[in-house]
């Protein structure tokens, strides 16, 4: 009892004395835990959203699309399948809006929602009788176009009559994932509604949905039904691919995270060793003295491991709090649930362990301090350093020359000084260049396969008319004419998207990182994602069944494909059978250098008397804006992490030339040279560290971002370094900063006239 | 008042201590053999480089002796590990040194309540210690002051209530008047003197004879060995006390 009570006394004065110090440890931490706790919230299963959905609306596992409605029941007898929702007739319209058209799978659903997969109502209410204009909106599509409760939906069906149908409700589904990664945008109608837009039963399809017990026996669900209906299959999606077009950006942004929130944790744990390192450096004498008051080695060593720890534990408490405000904010509130106990607890845990590790062995180093508080603190070895003979040899000013001399002269202190810049500045330059990769994606979209600004489809216009009003205009250099077709998969279980733009003679522009381009008819190029996906590599030959043509095409090379997760397989328009290719069903449209896209599509809109449908290109660096917001936020903690360490340096620079300075100054040197002499010290490890952190993270960065593209599958090849004049900034931005900060204490101790020798 | 009479406190046999400086063993005490009784003040004097210093902080347990015993309040001490000896000094031992050694994050009063605190006095205890302390030294409205913000002279009296506070049965003074002007080491000779008169054991450690001849018995140390050690009879200064003691020293 009564060591607590003095220990309690000596750690408050001690964190009093030093508030600033104690504060930017917390933050660091907090710092930290809150990037793991978003990173692992955002990797995590649960923040997808698509498992609460699919756990709201008792979803469905697998929707088959149909030429003619199925027999539910012969589904339904399927081993494996619980409940069947549909069939539903589903027809595609065209959604008019402010000028743009929007292709909408429009459902007929009953009055009472089924009870399998019911969309949930978000906003509004379910369809009604009474109103049987109102249709309900999926959420993502609604968001995506601009609508709300009660605005006018006004469809085109495809006999080209004009439907002016109003929202009445919005609602969320498991059964797609979100608009406009996946299209077409879904609406509920009810089944009167549909008969007047759509009389023609044989223009739509029939969807219907089946449960399963078990999700895992998706696969052979799907082929026993494929069996069963055979040719009237047109597409069948399952959860996973749901799943999987709903995590994407989560789970980029997550990746990212995971790995600035690792490495900030091994920086943080040695920042927090060599701040509470050279803090015991710095107190060396006051444990002495308190040993010498009767306080045991053990006794010192908890003190200090209670003392630092705590503000460890602290950090780690604010940090989750912070974590969770945060994951609440990225997951703008949406269907998102909260990072489970389990992972929340590893992090608390795992932080709060390094911590007191990091903690722990200057904590025993304070508490070996001999008792004797007479003896002076060991003198450093004064040999010259190789640097300081250099500095020597090239006649320096006294002041540098003392000032890297003193550099070195404590090896330890000054690699972990080293060390402490370098990690944070690492991790700084992999920062700049995920945001150059992003303005990369930007700038130069031609760079990560997306070549053409704009998509044209002809609408009501003959393909003739269209290829000639784009040919006409002056903004246009190139047009490849393209159709997106679903692709069956050799096993026939699911389809991915294939995408047959330009021709074997005149090839669409892609991003080959690997291979060739495709050159003859046959040839294919894909993204990383549907390599992934079919377990092919470059050269491999894949069947595919596209409108019921079975097509065999062969993989010539790997393309950057931002779309869809890379699960594209692009070939030429020749490739595919007449039948499937003409007419195209959209040009893609290379705009020249320098001129506004929009500009071209307003023009392209006018010749065509509105009948041309003109839109632009999506760029997926503008899903991905919030990376810019994170990477902000890590630079800032990673800075507090190294001001930690540069503090600490430069307290432990004083602690060291506080028996020379009086000697300095009685040599004749001015109050300015000490403090320049102290600067130096620091300075010069700084220097060292700053560079090797930008030299080492300039190296990493295009790896660990070509990784993370292959993970997401968009494919390696998309990294981009940061150019030399940021790097220069930044490199420059760290050493000023740092000596800004090495500046005032030196400053202060320069100008003191109580020799410090003595204290 | 001989020291035969008196209980013995502490008392050293062939006390020795040798570092190794690299490969060469340096002795720097050689058979010290002292008994010092309850209520003695002595005063261990010699050259620098002499042992004083290191015989003192091997009463105090704060370095360990090559050789030799220390028995302390009649039980042997000098085989004890640090962290007995630590407990030990919370009781027994009150240190002042030549540098001070307050500790600079605490405030004068929390500086001279820690020891009490660490004997296991309640707060409220060493608070009233720490306020009788401080008032006797005179230093009551610098209580709240950092050490930093106090002269040499005060930092010594500082030092001198915290060796106090935990009412030690030896208190152990190195150098404590190395550091300061004619005028504060009267200061700090004076209150030394006074807590002798009620009773206080006392080692003290000075090169300077002047310092020296306050106290009642000499020790003369050489090279780490005992040349002379004798007792200085002046009664009549003792009885009287106060500021008389000061003038006859200058």
């Amino acid at each position: 009892m009564s060591t607590v009570r003095a220990s309690a006394r000596w750690i408050k004065a001690d964190l009093r004395a030093r508030r600033g110090q104690a504060l930017l440890a917390v933050l660091a931490v907090a710092g930290i835990v809150t990037a793991l706790i978003t990173s692992a919230t955002l990797l995590e299963d649960s923040t997808n959203p698509w498992r609460g959905l699919f756990t709201q609306t008792d979803g469905a596992h697998v929707w088959i699309h149909a030429k003619q409605s199925p027999d539910p029941a012969g589904l339904a007898a399927l081993p494996g399948v619980t409940g069947v929702a549909g069939p539903y007739r589903s027809a595609p319209v065209t959604l008019a809006q402010d000028g743009r058209k929007a292709p909408v799978a429009l459902r007929a659903l009953p009055v009472d929602p089924p009870e399998i997969a019911h969309p949930v109502v978000r906003e509004g209410r379910w369809l009604d009788r009474a109103d049987l204009d109102g249709v309900v909106v999926e959420r993502s599509f609604a968001r995506a176009s601009g609508l709300r409760l009660g605005s006018p939906f006004t469809v085109t069906a495809l006999n080209g009559t004009r439907h002016v149908l109003a929202v009445a409700g919005i609602a969320e589904t498991a059964e797609q994932g979100f608009y406009p990664e996946w299209t077409p945008g879904l609406a509920w109608a009810l089944p009167e509604t549909l008969d007047r837009v759509e009389p023609a039963v044989g223009l739509s399809e029939s969807v219907i949905g089946l449960r399963l017990d078990d999700p895992e026996a998706t696969r052979l669900v799907v082929q026993g039904a494929v069996t069963l209906l055979d040719e009237r299959i047109q597409r069948i999606s399952t959860w996973r691919e749901v799943r999987a077009s709903m995590e994407l950006d989560n789970r980029l942004l997550g990746l990212l995270l995971a790995l600035f929130g690792v490495v900030g944790l091994i920086a943080a744990a040695l920042a927090i060793a060599n701040v509470v390192g050279g803090r015991v450096l710095t107190q060396s004498r006051d444990f002495a003295t308190l040993k010498s008051l009767g306080l045991t080695r053990g006794q010192v060593m908890g003190m200090l491991l209670v003392e630092h720890g705590s503000l460890g534990l602290a950090g780690v408490g604010a940090g989750l709090v912070c974590g969770q405000f945060v994951t609440m904010l990225a997951l703008d509130g949406g269907a998102g649930l909260p990072l489970s106990p389990m992972p929340t607890a590893a992090i608390a845990v795992g932080t709060a362990a390094v911590v007191l590790v990091a903690v722990a062995l200057p904590a025993w180093r304070g508490g070996r301090t001999p008792p004797i508080p007479a003896a002076p603190a060991m003198p450093p070895r004064g040999h010259l350093s190789r640097m300081a003979r250099l500095a020597l040899l090239v006649r320096l000013p006294p002041a540098l020359v003392l000032g890297a001399r003193d550099a070195f002269t404590r090896r330890l202190p000054a690699f972990l000084t080293t060390f402490g810049v370098a990690v944070p500045m690492m991790m700084i330059t992999i920062g700049l260049g995920c945001w150059a990769t992003l303005d990369n994606f930007l700038s130069h979209p031609e760079q990560v396969g997306q070549a053409a600004a704009l998509t044209v489809k002809p609408g009501r216009l003959p393909a003739s008319d269209a290829e000639r009003l784009i040919r006409a205009d002056p903004g246009v250099t190139a047009f490849y004419p393209g159709t997106e077709v679903d692709a069956l998969e050799p096993e026939q279980t699911r389809t991915v998207p294939a995408r047959a733009i330009g021709t074997s003679a005149e090839p669409y522009p892609f991003v080959v990182v690997d291979g060739r381009g495709y050159a003859e008819r046959g040839e294919a190029v894909a993204g990383q994602g549907l390599l992934d996906l079919l377990e092919v590599e470059i050269g491999d030959r894949v069947r595919v069944t596209v409108g019921g043509t079975p097509l065999i095409l062969r993989i010539v090379g790997r393309v950057v494909e931002p779309d869809k997760d890379g699960e594209v397989l692009s070939f030429g328009i020749d490739s595919l059978s007449a039948k499937d290719a003409l007419p195209p069903e959209f040009y893609s449209l290379v705009v020249k250098p320098g001129v506004d896209a929009e500009e071209v599509r307003t023009r392209l809109l006018a010749a065509s008397g509105q009948n041309l449908e003109v839109a632009r290109v999506v760029n997926p660096a503008e899903r991905l804006a919030v990376i810019r917001v994170v990477i902000v936020a890590l630079v800032v903690v990673l800075a507090l992490i190294g001001l930690a360490n540069l503090l600490t340096a430069s307290a432990l620079g004083l602690r060291d030339h506080a028996l020379d300075l009086a000697v300095l100054k009685a040599m004749g040197l001015t109050p300015r040279q000490v403090a320049a002499t102290l600067v130096t010290g620091t300075g010069v490890l700084v220097v060292i560290g700053v560079v090797t952190g930008v030299l080492a993270g300039a190296s990493l960065s295009n790896g660990i971002i070509n990784l993370q593209g292959h993970t997401s599958g968009v494919g390696a090849g998309i990294a981009r370094a940061p150019s030399a004049v940021t790097l220069l900034v930044a490199v420059l931005v760290a050493v000023g900063a740092a000596l800004l900060v090495a500046l005032i204490p030196a400053r202060r101790a320069a100008r003191a006239r109580v020799p410090v020798a003595i204290r | 008042m001989t020291p035969k009479q008196l209980s013995t406190v502490i008392k050293t046999v062939n006390l020795g201590k040798i570092y190794q400086q690299g490969a060469v063993p340096v002795p720097a005490v050689r058979g010290v053999d002292l008994e010092i009784g309850a209520g003695e003040f002595v005063a261990v004097t010699g050259p620098s480089g002499s042992g004083k210093s290191t015989l003192v902080h091997m009463l105090g347990g704060l370095d360990k002796p090559s050789s030799g015993e220390i028995w302390l309040d009649g039980r042997r001490v000098d085989t004890l590990r640090e962290s007995a000896w630590a407990l030990l000094r919370r009781k027994k031992i009150g240190f002042v040194f030549q540098f001070f050694n307050l500790v600079a994050n605490m405030t004068v009063a929390d500086n001279v309540e820690l020891p009490a605190l660490l004997a296991g006095s309640s707060p409220k205890e060493a608070r009233a210690r720490r306020e009788y302390l401080l008032d006797a030294l005179g230093l009551t409205e610098r209580s709240d002051a950092p050490p930093s913000q106090l002269s040499g002279g005060e930092q010594q009296r500082v030092a001198l209530a915290r060796a106090l506070s935990n009412r030690p049965s030896l208190l152990l003074a190195d150098e404590p008047t190395g550091n300061l002007d004619s005028r504060n080491t009267r200061d700090v000779l004076r209150l030394l003197g006074e807590v002798h008169r009620d009773g206080q054991t006392i080692v003290l450690v000075t090169h300077e004879a002047r310092v020296a001849s306050l106290a009642d018995r000499v020790v003369s140390l050489l090279d780490g060995q005992v040349i002379d050690d004798g007792t200085i009879a002046v009664p009549r200064r003792r009885s009287r006390g106060g500021a008389g003691d000061v003038v006859e020293l200058r």
